[in-house]
């Protein structure tokens, strides 16, 4: 066949040219010059608008590089946390908590040239109460009886009720309310309409192009960078070009990443990573060894709907939580990688310091009643058997030292017990007919473990892990892939147990006000209802409602704080509405062939997660490679 | 029983459909005998390459791919078949009659056949899923497969059984007195087989890639072994990239055999029932 | 001629039913969603930030209103029907305050691009080869690519893709693994731009390539070899018309028929197939969109890449059927 010979030859030959047609990855501008940071795709591209709701283009640079405010706070600790950006100093309280003052800092200008002053910060405030529509509108609409500036580098908010934690609106863990362009704005007739494009920076970077379908979006350096904040505090940054892109599957992350074309990764699976680690001589982690991991100040947990029987019992829960192996569930989501948490506060950040090495003692000589006899059911050597379990595998890159172990692997969690699960449940009128268990009115006990899927692949693999042990017990455990509908099925109550977190974390900082607030009881809903975010495991309890009613009336920086943390984190472990599992790790690897000086557990001066408004810290202190 | 051995001696496709299929077969009733739970993870050593002790390799959840494989090759030829079976009847009826019929029926039943074409299946699966979310079980969701998945092949067998109102042969049955039912059935049916056969072939390919597509997306239930859910699980945890390539090679190889093993018996059938033979022995 | 208008008339009528129906059925399905997009964005505006309960409250008031969410079946129906009739889909809520009509309008061109020149190449070299191997049925290079064929065809459209990226982005790193060009570059017709375009989509088309040329290859084939044992066919060879012209003109153009309704099915199921490839290959197209509308229950993006989706399938479809009869004269109008 002639024909065919010929397809076989043109296809050969394509194959062949394929080389020569490469072309470059960012066209126009040189690689070394530009950091690459996986990125979000934006459905609305064309929006800059900060401040009005608008989809997901938000987190691909214009909160992180065009965006400031008072303060940020470094949610991985550090040797001070506490950044004061447009601020000088840290809020100015009066005894009462009733009103607020902030100094501001001189010679910082916009993009365009304008100067930033209090009028911005009062214009600020003032619009965003004047359009509920806005974003935090309602916290201000909520919270401030009046903003005032008695001059150009001072503003006074009054606030209608005492509020020690008001600040916080302004302190930038992840995000926080940003400062608006007034000489813009002023003109702009409807502000939530409007798309703020091109937009004016009060940061280091300034807009340099973007692609309308919301692939990638390219910030450029300032060239009056020395009249920002972080021109100021941070000298002179190397990286000239960022590139917010979007990067596809978590294979295709890989690949991109190997091939030098994607710098920053925000998240992959453990196996990708590790595949990294071993094959790419340029990446570098967190963690230079096993597990590289990054551990978020997040705690994804097994979570109980309180409202449902038998979850109400908290020796349900109890049981639940003893007849888990968390070595299993630890292999089984991260493969060994996980650090893991008997505390409902993530051990991330300066956690470990604040509250679980001072609780080691107190763990260890909890008492639980099984209703038969007392146990201690602490177990904390679960570093060191993690460590064992993974040694084999990957050797010398496990640490030694059994307190690098502790803050590698967790301090600590309770031991598997089926025999005081057994009495726990026997307690709460369950009885075992055969290998199964059935509720007190003779029912069999089912449970549905719910997991989003697909986004959080590791959290998938915990439940799945879980769900398999409950039933080796007798426990009829299913696993319920909810997708997108999972954010609304915790909210209306509609789960009876969920792998996820409602419990974040400040990171650098003690306070727990941060989720703690919102778990007060007048705030919960009636299942069907939907519940405001955090207490999703409608948790109530009036020693929990004291702790948080004290915690409002005490200065952000009272040392009370870690007492009344402690006292929170004491109840938690007493009642277990959710069982805390593990700081939720992200595996992100950078690529060390264009940038070095990546923040890491010995360094870690930033966040380095692409979302988080702290990366900006990250990325005006990389170092150009040198070859 | 003859018929069979002569085919088997004298028909090499047929021969091969054959050790395809049986090796198919025999991998579904070996998953009947399984030492271990299809659902439970961590069994045996994870990661471990195809050795003499676990023919096929082992994946990072723990689990023998052998029987993994057999478990879901049965789940997933069952999920097949239900749609496949479902579908050719409604597409067979369909298509017949309107085909035959003509006119302004034809018209109506292929607006109808068109309306439901046009609507694109994978978002409507999807949004169906998110509607039933626990109810979604797999025969559920086999039948709403199937009501999506005959409007192609209807129009395929209608443009024939079009061709077919015209032959004389029809209007020889008509002017016999025979009835419409008979004729499609004894008459027209034959025809449309060769169509039929290859059509349920693509109805096959077609029902496991939605298995697959739906699987991929986390949109089943990820703990039920099935030939998607391998895949699913070989993605979660970076298969590819880190090198366990044989967890998404085993199903994708089997998956293959499998039409492989369809197509060559239906392409030996068709020669064995091809319908002149038929008209040759009615005289027509 | 006044036959053919009378076809033509009533083609057309039955392409406004498709359209109706399908867009009402559609829209209902929507509406059954789950998934409420005022949830979905208090949920991303609230899963990292600071919350207040109190302000979430007064956050999602505002949002029903913003996104005229409120009002009976019977009205949001009407109000979407007009909104269809110009064109004008409304807002996008996840894109929000962007018209979906414009989020669709960037994603189109992709979307229509790759599909139509991959199910054309896939059609044309399927139909060709099936034919042949349908004709010459003894030769042995046509079965070794009839073989090949077969056995990419049950492949999931995900793993082909993701075999091409590893072998063309890893493992020989000539190719480009995402996106529809490349970055920082100005769309337009320069060099540049269009020679950006075809090298990154040279992997998503090959994969539907792929994928889409055992079914053409395999129905080609079957109805081929049934074709060349009719009479016609016999008489023809036994009459001495030389094979070529048997082939072409007694053999192929037959087996044309269901070919050709066949594509104009698969032109119109555009979306289906995107789904996955843009989904792979994170190429910028309208099947992408409609996942990450679907996630974000943005439904009245959804509905606008439904409702597209229908129109462009019934107009494939009110096209072949028109072209029909010139096809295949045994058709009779009316």
């Amino acid at each position: 066949m002639r024909f065919l010979k010929t397809v076989a030859v043109a296809a050969v030959a394509t194959l062949l040219a394929l080389p020569a047609i490469a072309q470059d990855f960012i066209a126009g501008i040189p690689r070394n010059e530009a950091l690459i940071i996986q990125g979000p795709t934006a459905q609305n591209a064309d929006w800059f608008n900060i401040w009005a709701p608008g989809g997901g283009a938000t987190t691909n640079g214009a909160q992180q590089l065009s965006a400031d405010t008072f303060w940020f706070i470094n949610p991985e600790g550090g040797a001070n946390p506490w950044q004061n950006a447009l601020a000088t100093e840290p809020p100015i309280y009066n005894a009462d908590f009733t009103e607020m003052t902030v100094k501001l800092r001189q010679g910082v200008y916009w993009s365009d040239g304008v100067e930033f002053t209090a009028d911005d910060v009062v214009y600020t405030v003032q619009t965003l109460i004047d359009h509920p529509g806005m974003n935090w509108a309602a916290a201000f609409g909520v919270n401030v009886e009046s903003v005032e500036a008695p001059d150009r580098d001072t503003v006074v908010f009054k606030l209608k009720a005492p509020n020690s934690r008001f600040h916080a609106l302004f302190t930038v863990r992840w995000n926080a309310a940003w400062i608006m362009p007034k000489h813009i704005f002023e003109k702009v007739e409807d502000p939530l309409a409007y798309n703020f494009n091109p937009p004016v920076s009060l940061s280091a970077y300034v807009l340099h192009s973007y692609d309308k379908a919301g692939n990638w979006t390219i910030w450029k350096l300032r060239d009056d960078w020395q009249r920002t904040t972080i021109g100021m505090d941070w000298g002179q940054p190397q990286v000239k070009y960022v590139v917010y892109r979007a990067a596809g599957n978590p294979e295709a992350r890989v690949i991109e990443q190997r091939n030098h074309n994607l710098d920053v990764i925000n998240d992959i699976t453990p196996e990708g990573m590790f595949s990294i680690m071993k094959d790419n001589p340029s990446a570098a982690a967190w963690l230079s060894g096993f597990p590289f991991a990054h551990p978020d100040p997040t705690l994804p947990s097994v979570l109980f709907n309180t409202k449902k029987a038998p979850f109400d019992n908290k020796d349900v829960r109890w049981a639940l939580a003893l007849l888990i192996d968390i070595r299993a569930v630890a292999l089984g989501s991260y493969r060994g990688a996980a650090n893991l948490s008997a505390l409902a506060t993530p051990p991330t950040g300066s956690a470990p310091d604040d509250y679980f090495v001072p609780m080691q003692d107190w763990l260890t000589n909890f008492e639980l009643d099984t209703g038969t006899r007392k146990i201690k059911p602490y177990n904390p050597n679960i570093a060191e058997e993690l460590a064992k379990m993974v040694r084999p595998q990957w050797g010398d890159q496990i640490p030694t030292d059994p307190e690098r172990l502790k803050r590698t692997f967790g301090f600590g969690w309770w031991k598997q017990d089926v025999q005081a699960a057994t009495e726990l449940l026997q307690k709460a009128g369950f009885t075992k007919q055969g290998n199964r268990w059935m509720k007190p009115d003779g029912t069999p006990f089912t449970i549905r473990v719910q997991v989003e899927g697909d986004a959080i692949p590791t959290l998938a693999r915990a439940g799945t892990a879980i769900a398999q042990q409950w039933s080796q017990a007798g426990i009829d455990a299913k696993v319920d892939v909810a997708g997108p509908t999972n954010g609304q099925r915790l909210g209306t109550g509609d789960f009876e147990t969920a792998i996820f977190w409602t419990i974040e974390t400040w990171g650098g900082h003690p306070d727990l006000s941060f989720f703690l607030d919102s778990y007060h009881s007048e705030f919960i809903k009636p299942v069907g209802e939907i519940q405001p975010p955090r207490n999703l495991q409608r948790w109530e309890d009036p020693r929990l409602d004291e702790i948080i009613e004290r915690n409002r009336t005490v200065a952000f920086d009272a040392p009370e704080v870690k007492q009344l943390g402690q006292d929170f984190l004491k109840l938690a472990v007493e009642e277990m509405p959710m069982i805390p599992l593990m700081a939720y790790n992200k595996f992100a690897p950078f690529d060390t062939t264009y940038w070095t000086n990546y923040p890491s557990i010995d360094n870690p001066y930033s966040a380095s997660g692409p979302f988080w408004s702290n990366i900006r810290y990250m990325v005006v202190s990389l170092k150009a490679a040198t070859p | 029983m003859k018929i069979l051995i002569d085919l088997l001696r004298y028909n090499r496709e047929f021969l091969l459909g054959s050790i395809c299929i049986a090796i198919i077969l025999a991998l579904v009733v070996a998953s009947f005998f399984a030492p271990y739970d299809e659902m439970m993870t961590y069994v045996v050593i994870p990661d471990m390459p195809p050795s003499a002790e676990y023919w096929l390799g082992t994946n990072s959840r723990g689990q023998d791919l052998f029987w993994q494989l057999a478990a879901s090759m049965r789940n997933t030829l069952m999920f097949g078949v239900v749609v496949a079976l479902v579908s050719r009847v409604i597409a067979i009826a369909v298509g017949l009659v309107s085909g035959y019929l003509g006119g302004r029926v034809d018209q109506v039943i292929m607006a109808i056949n068109d309306t439901l074409n046009a609507l694109p299946n994978i978002p409507i699966l999807l949004l169906l899923v998110f509607v039933l979310r626990d109810q979604m079980s797999w025969p559920i969701l086999a039948v709403t497969a199937a009501l999506l998945g005959w409007q192609h092949d209807s129009r395929l067998i209608r443009s024939v059984a079009l061709s077919l109102r015209n032959r004389e042969f029809t209007r020889h049955a008509v002017f016999s007195g025979m009835r419409t039912g008979k004729i499609l059935w004894r008459e027209h049916l034959p025809y449309v087989m060769p169509i039929v056969f290859y059509t349920t072939m693509n109805n096959l390919i077609w029902a496991i890639g939605l298995e697959v597509t739906l699987s991929i997306l986390g949109f089943s239930d990820i703990n039920r072994p099935t030939i998607g859910g391998m895949i699913y699980w070989a993605n979660a945890h970076s298969a590819m990239v880190a090198g366990i390539w044989w967890w998404i090679a085993v199903p994708m190889v089997f998956v293959v055999i499998l039409f492989l093993g369809l197509f060559m018996l239906a392409m030996s059938v068709n020669e064995y029932i091809d319908p002149r033979s038929r008209l040759a022995r009615m005289g027509a | 001629m006044h036959g053919f208008l009378i076809y033509l008339t009533k083609r057309v009528g039955q392409f406004l039913f498709v359209v109706f129906t399908g867009v009402t059925l559609a829209f209902l399905i929507a509406h059954f969603s789950p998934v409420d997009p005022i949830e979905q964005t208090v949920a991303l505006l609230t899963n990292f930030g600071s919350t207040d309960p109190r302000s979430v409250e007064l956050l999602r008031q505002s949002l029903r209103e913003l996104y005229g969410t409120d009002g009976s079946l019977l009205e949001q129906y009407f109000t979407f029907w007009s909104r269809v009739l110009t064109g004008d889909f409304g807002p996008s809520l996840s894109a929000f305050p962007t018209p979906v009509s414009t989020v669709i309008g960037r994603a189109l061109p992709w979307t229509v691009g790759l599909l139509t020149l991959a199910t054309l190449i896939a059609w044309t070299l399927g139909n060709l080869l099936g034919a042949l191997a349908g004709y010459f049925r003894n030769n042995r290079a046509l079965k070794a690519v009839g073989v090949f064929v077969m056995s990419m065809q049950p492949i999931p459209t995900y793993i082909v893709g993701l075999t091409l990226i590893i072998v063309f982005g890893y493992l020989w790193p000539v190719l480009p693994i995402s996106g529809g060009a490349q970055l920082n570059l100005e769309p337009g017709f320069t060099w540049e731009y269009v020679s950006s375009v075809l090298v990154h989509g040279t992997l998503p088309a090959l994969t539907l390539v792929c994928v889409g040329l055992g079914g053409w290859f395999i129905s080609m084939r079957s109805l081929v070899s049934n074709i060349v044992t009719e009479d016609h066919v016999v008489y023809a060879e036994l009459a001495g018309v030389p094979g070529r012209k048997v082939f072409s003109q007694y053999v192929a153009r037959n087996a044309m028929l269901p070919q050709v309704t066949g594509l104009a099915l698969t032109l119109g199921h555009v979306f289906g197939g995107a789904v996955i490839v843009e989904f792979v290959f994170n190429y910028p197209g309208v099947g992408k969109l409609l996942i990450a509308g679907i996630y974000a229950g943005d439904y009245s993006l959804v509905l606008g890449v439904t409702t597209i989706a229908i129109i462009a399938v019934a107009a494939a479809m009110l096209v072949i059927d028109v072209l029909y009869p010139l096809i295949d004269p045994r058709v009779k109008l009316g």
